[in-house]
């Protein structure tokens, strides 16, 4: 039997299979070397880096909700510093494309972090998190704004020519608008999409069960929005789309892709099993062999 | 490192025993991890198929040799049913199929002082690790002496069998129904009032609340304190930062640290509450 062939392109970036992890799901990918090979995977996205470390949110960061959770961790991360002299190092023995998600509270903070980044042996991409809803200065204006979406990408852009992904928040009326401008300003790809803004209410004790009032919610719960956005988002761009939003299993990567996303990402799945994107991978193997395709390329976007 | 043995594995359900008042004992094989397992680390536990998405963390009760006449390689976990995830636990029956994540966390360690006199503080369900942890201590020839407290009497499982292993259960009941009417930390407080700080080892597992003020108890006395926390986490091996409690860093500044990797168990002048 011929082997499947799962590699893809999302621009510039070969991935060997079409799955990556989501960012703030995976940690620094290093934590899931007990479970996986990190060659398992098409890629992964590292927790958000911002300039200066950060120490998140107080607690209570997560609750479970129908079909998914709410989180409002606050984007607490070693910091870029931290991330290329410790983090990346052990990165690089693995045959997996590295994937730089970055935060900041500033148009200068992302280009600074973008700066830091640009051309780290290693590193096969940069992901502009322009969607954070967890955050007081919150990375989410931008993301909420076409204008201010063009900014901050054309700053980053010129501040790192290595290919540039970004991650789209989907707590906008056109989602559409906001990819436009970044695709104008010069993003290689998007990634759809980040949490949507949620909250859940302690009702004995009356009061918000986050400490942060609000969270992102993630999960299967989302997951007809977010395909739903893919598939409006292919019809408006040009550039790949890297498909995310409750992704269980390689039947619902299969919705994403078939709506138009070249990659995926898993996320939630990776806290309820420390294998799951290993298993999407191995899935959409299956199904390629089952239904006798020779490539995954041949059902990017061929949704009838 | 425990992490390095960490496995993700389907057991059956062997049994589930209900204790009454929502208090339940699940015992399930776990032949892989059993031996490498230690007091107070713990399970994420899920049931494959249902419709809660992620598992529920529950700290180990019995490792093989801690009940009598239970199987080899069998753990128990005791829990309370609190919200979904422990409402579908306590519908299994024997036979069923549950997903375990472990051992996950650092769990209890036992005095380095051989002449150090333990007490454990447990706070309802939070005797949990307490029975695997005696049995280690039993192991090594040592004895405790345990502070039991709960809201009301039949909210204290397991308690004859730690009546049967402890040089004496202080019971406190906030209704007086069992015991002294009042809290654990009224015993506590008169044991620490004549003792010897150097010499004692206080172990706690319980509510938040109870734990602080086990924390302010033992801290004031110069008493060692570690504490087993409890916190809603989505993954249990430290990537979804969702676990984390407040933790006071060398120079008095304020971290956050995870409950599921630099915990559960915590000693108590670290935890900033």
């Amino acid at each position: 039997m011929v082997t499947p062939d799962l590699a893809v392109d999302v621009g510039t970036v070969r991935l060997k299979n079409p799955v990556l992890t989501a960012s703030g799901t995976f940690g620094y990918g290093l934590e899931f070397l007990p479970f996986l090979k990190l060659s398992e995977l098409g890629g992964i996205v590292t927790k958000g880096l911002s300039p200066k470390p950060r120490r998140g949110n107080p607690p209570q960061r997560i609750v479970e909700t129908p079909a998914g959770m709410l989180n409002a961790i606050g984007l607490q991360n070693v910091g870029v510093d931290a991330f290329l002299s410790e983090k990346l190092p052990a990165l690089r023995e693995h045959d997996t494309a590295v994937v730089a998600n970055v935060f900041g509270e500033t148009e200068a903070e992302y280009v600074e972090v973008c700066e830091k980044l640009d051309g780290a042996p290693g590193l096969a991409a940069i992901e502009l998190n322009v969607s954070c809803p967890n955050t007081e200065a919150g990375g989410m204006i931008f993301g909420n704004d076409p204008a201010a979406l063009a900014r901050v990408t054309r700053a980053c852009r010129r501040a790192a020519r290595m290919p540039l992904w970004v991650k789209l928040s989907p707590n906008v009326t056109d989602i559409r608008e906001v990819a436009r401008a970044a695709e104008a300003e010069g993003a290689d790809a998007l990634s759809l999409v980040n949490t949507f803004v949620g909250m859940s209410v302690d009702v004995l004790k009356a009061r918000p069960v986050l400490a942060n009032v609000s969270g992102g919610l993630s999960g299967p719960a989302i997951r007809p929005l977010a395909v739903w956005m893919t598939w409006q988002v292919r019809r408006a761009v040009q550039v790949p789309i890297i498909g995310m939003g409750g992704i269980m299993t390689a039947r619902d990567a299969m919705e994403f892709i078939l709506a138009g996303a070249t990659a995926v990402q898993v996320g939630t799945a990776n806290f309820v099993a420390p294998r799951a994107a290993v298993d999407v991978a191995e899935g959409l193997a299956a199904w390629l062999t089952l239904h006798g395709i020779g490539s995954i390329r041949e059902l990017t976007g061929t949704l009838r | 490192m425990p992490h390095r043995m960490v496995q993700d594995f389907a057991t059956p359900v062997l049994r589930n025993v209900d204790l009454g008042r929502g208090n339940w004992l699940l015992e399930f094989p776990a032949e892989g991890v059993a031996a490498a397992m230690r007091p107070a680390q713990f399970f994420m536990i899920g049931v494959p198929g249902s419709d809660v998405l992620l598992r529920r963390p529950f700290s180990v009760c019995g490792l093989p040799g801690t009940f009598a006449d239970r199987p080899d390689g069998a753990v128990q976990i005791l829990y309370r049913v609190y919200g979904r995830g422990t409402a579908l636990l306590a519908s299994l029956r024997a036979g069923a199929t549950v997903q375990v994540l472990g051992p996950l966390g650092r769990g209890f360690t036992p005095p380095s002082r051989p002449d150090a006199r333990i007490v454990l503080v447990a706070g309802g369900i939070g005797s949990a690790p307490f029975p695997a942890f005696l049995a280690e201590l039993e192991r090594s020839g040592r004895r405790a002496t345990m502070i039991y407290g709960a809201r009301t009497a039949g909210d204290l499982p397991l308690l004859d069998w730690f009546r049967e292993r402890c040089d004496g259960v202080s019971v406190t009941t906030d209704d007086g129904t069992l015991g002294a009417r009042g809290v654990v930390t009224d015993p506590l407080a008169e044991m620490l009032q004549d003792a010897d700080g150097g010499r004692v080892h206080v172990y706690a597992c319980g509510p938040s609340p109870m734990l602080a003020a086990v924390a302010k108890a033992t801290l004031a006395k110069g008493v060692a304190c570690d504490l087993s926390l409890e916190a809603p986490m989505a993954c249990g091996f430290g990537v979804c930062l969702g676990c984390v409690v407040p933790t006071r860093r060398e120079g008095g500044a304020i971290a956050y640290e995870r409950v599921c990797v630099e915990g559960p168990v915590m000693r108590a002048e670290r935890l900033a509450w």
